[in-house]
């Protein structure tokens, strides 16, 4: 156990060095971070806009079940889970990790560790920034700060969790970037409106179920919610981590099974 | 310790093509040439010894143990794989360290032994570049090192001489008959005869997949000095040195191309003919850019040899 914990953290090690440099951070890094620069142009209307009706924490709210809870998340896991196994695989670089004394498991877990962290960081920065902006007036608001902690731990969740999935999709299909949009922008978004315990079966419902939507975002957000039949938050945390350990033990299961021929 | 790679039955199977059938062999200390066309075998067996791919059939073990998903042998082996591929934002420095770091070792033992890795390969002075403005050379003197670093007693090279200029060539095959000096197992593949020579006697012939022939590469040199040999120069000079071997009786055909500036030579003695090739360089003073024995000259080798 402890060899494979020491495998994991020199492969995250590895990719957390890698990733601080990579293109692709800093273009992600760029969107993430729209949310502040939408909050930065409010507020200033709102200094030059005498009478202005905008909430600053009602479109906090919004930005953070519309824009990031249903789209930045999403997009940001499948295109940072698929590419765990494909860009070494594209980019011919996975001898490189196969060919050093550690477990197959250990170079997905690794880099899925390292993949999250940034995630992570990349959502809480872009967060933080716009519930500050937005509540300029209200920062010793102690509740409006743990409503911003919670949704952050929500998104940190949805994170870890989509993470996990489409590393594991990313390690056997090769065109997983096309099932992923399939899967964020029909599956995710149509079923977790189906009534009843269909809706169950997306990560989605389980994210919303966290989140007390209704009374922080009222009308302005009644579409998110519309037919959500929550879980309790037990249940909703223990599936998302149940989901995320299923997930990534496939996809260390797989890639350890599998053989990658690079395209010559 | 020595080391001994050994192979029973080996065969694989890409669904229904033929990639590698019944091969079986021991490898020990010393360099062994694999020698074959593009495409007849060599880098399957390389992936299935070094645990990239699972054999179909049959074994492939170090030292009794099998390699497929046995993550410890690759604390004994190094291996620098065909692809030009890198992580190309590193340096060559972070390169080396941070894959020393994927075998667990300490910080300080890592970067002592990538410094001592790119002293070995002569890239110390260029250790703080980004891979991606490194040049052909520099960036297969960089596979090298990362073969070497944390000094396997196997070292499995995939044509680690394609597509270098001579002067690197010549470098690469110092730093692997020095590696080979320290007792290792060294496996070098190759499709070009003369890079294996330079190296090694021991070869393995490999083609469509099977073993054809194994032992002393002068023994298959009698074969193949039966057989014409096409040698390709690229020089700004090439006329010139076209016209110098006109009515020379060792070369029997003379043709320019494919690439500009070169000029494509055919000899049955091949080694009159370099004799004679290198005195006319130093004599004239010809800046020569690359000497190549061309794929299909190789090809044409072992239709020879099967008897096609």
């Amino acid at each position: 156990m402890t060899m494979i914990y020491a495998a994991i953290r020199s492969v995250f090690v590895f990719f957390l060095f890698i990733g601080r440099k990579a293109r692709k951070t800093r273009l992600f890094f760029l969107i993430s971070g729209l949310p502040v620069v939408a909050a930065l142009i409010i507020q200033t209307t709102r200094v030059f806009t005498a009478g202005s009706s905008v909430d600053g924490p009602a479109v906090f709210t919004v930005i953070l079940m519309a824009f990031n809870l249903q789209f930045l998340i999403l997009v940001l896991a499948l295109f940072y889970g698929t590419s765990i196994c494909s860009e070494e695989v594209e980019g011919k670089t996975l001898t490189y990790l196969t060919t050093r004394p550690l477990p197959k498991p250990a170079i997905i877990l690794g880099k899925y560790a390292a993949s999250a962290l940034f995630l992570i960081l990349m959502v809480a920065t872009s967060v933080v920034a716009a519930f500050v902006i937005l509540h300029i007036d209200r920062l010793f608001d102690a509740g409006a700060w743990l409503a911003m902690l919670r949704g952050l731990g929500v998104l940190a969740l949805g994170l870890a969790c989509y993470l996990a999935f489409f590393t594991m999709i990313g390690t056997f299909l090769k065109k997983s970037i096309l099932f992923g949009l399939f899967f964020c922008f029909g599956w995710e978004s149509v079923v977790q409106y189906f009534p009843g315990t269909t809706q169950k079966f997306t990560i989605m419902h389980y994210l919303k179920s966290l989140l007390p939507a209704v009374t922080l975002g009222g009308e302005k957000l009644s579409f998110l919610v519309f037919r959500l039949e929550p879980s309790s938050a037990a249940a909703s945390i223990t599936t998302l981590l149940v989901l995320t350990a299923v997930f990534l033990a496939l996809a260390g299961l797989i890639f350890s099974r599998k053989e990658y021929l690079f395209d010559d | 310790m020595t080391a001994f790679i050994r192979t029973e039955g080996l065969s694989k199977w890409y669904g229904n093509v033929l990639g590698l059938s019944d091969v079986t062999l021991e490898i020990g200390p010393g360099i062994t040439g694999l020698l074959g066309p593009n495409g007849a075998g060599k880098s399957t067996f390389l992936k299935l010894i070094t645990g990239q791919m699972k054999p179909s059939i049959g074994r492939a073990t170090i030292d009794g143990r099998d390699i497929w998903n046995q993550y410890p042998v690759f604390k004994r082996l190094g291996f620098c794989p065909e692809q030009d591929a890198f992580y190309e934002e590193m340096t060559g420095w972070e390169f080396l360290r941070r894959l020393l770091g994927l075998h667990g070792f300490p910080r300080a033992e890592s970067d002592s032994r990538a410094e001592e890795a790119l002293r070995f390969v002569e890239l110390s002075g260029d250790k703080d570049r980004l891979i991606r403005g490194y040049s052909r050379g520099m960036r297969q003197r960089l596979k090298f090192a990362q073969a070497i670093a944390h000094d396997p007693e196997i070292m499995i090279l995939d044509e680690p001489l394609n597509g270098l200029d001579p002067l690197s060539k010549r470098k690469v095959i110092r730093l692997i008959k020095e590696y080979k000096d320290a007792g290792k197992t060294i496996i070098v593949s190759s499709h070009v005869l003369p890079e294996i020579e330079a190296l090694t006697r021991t070869i393995v012939l490999v083609h469509q997949g099977k073993i054809l022939a194994r032992g002393d590469i002068h023994d298959i040199r009698d074969l193949i000095d039966k057989h014409p040999h096409m040698i390709s120069v690229k020089t700004h000079d090439s006329r010139n040195l076209a016209a110098s071997f006109v009515g020379e009786p060792t070369v029997s055909n003379i043709r320019f191309g494919p690439a500009p500036d070169a000029v494509v030579f055919e000899t049955k003695d091949r080694d009159r003919f370099f004799a004679l090739l290198m005195r006319l360089i130093a004599e004239r003073k010809i800046e020569v850019e690359e000497i190549t024995s061309p794929d299909d000259n190789l090809q044409a080798v072992f239709d020879y040899l099967i008897g096609k």
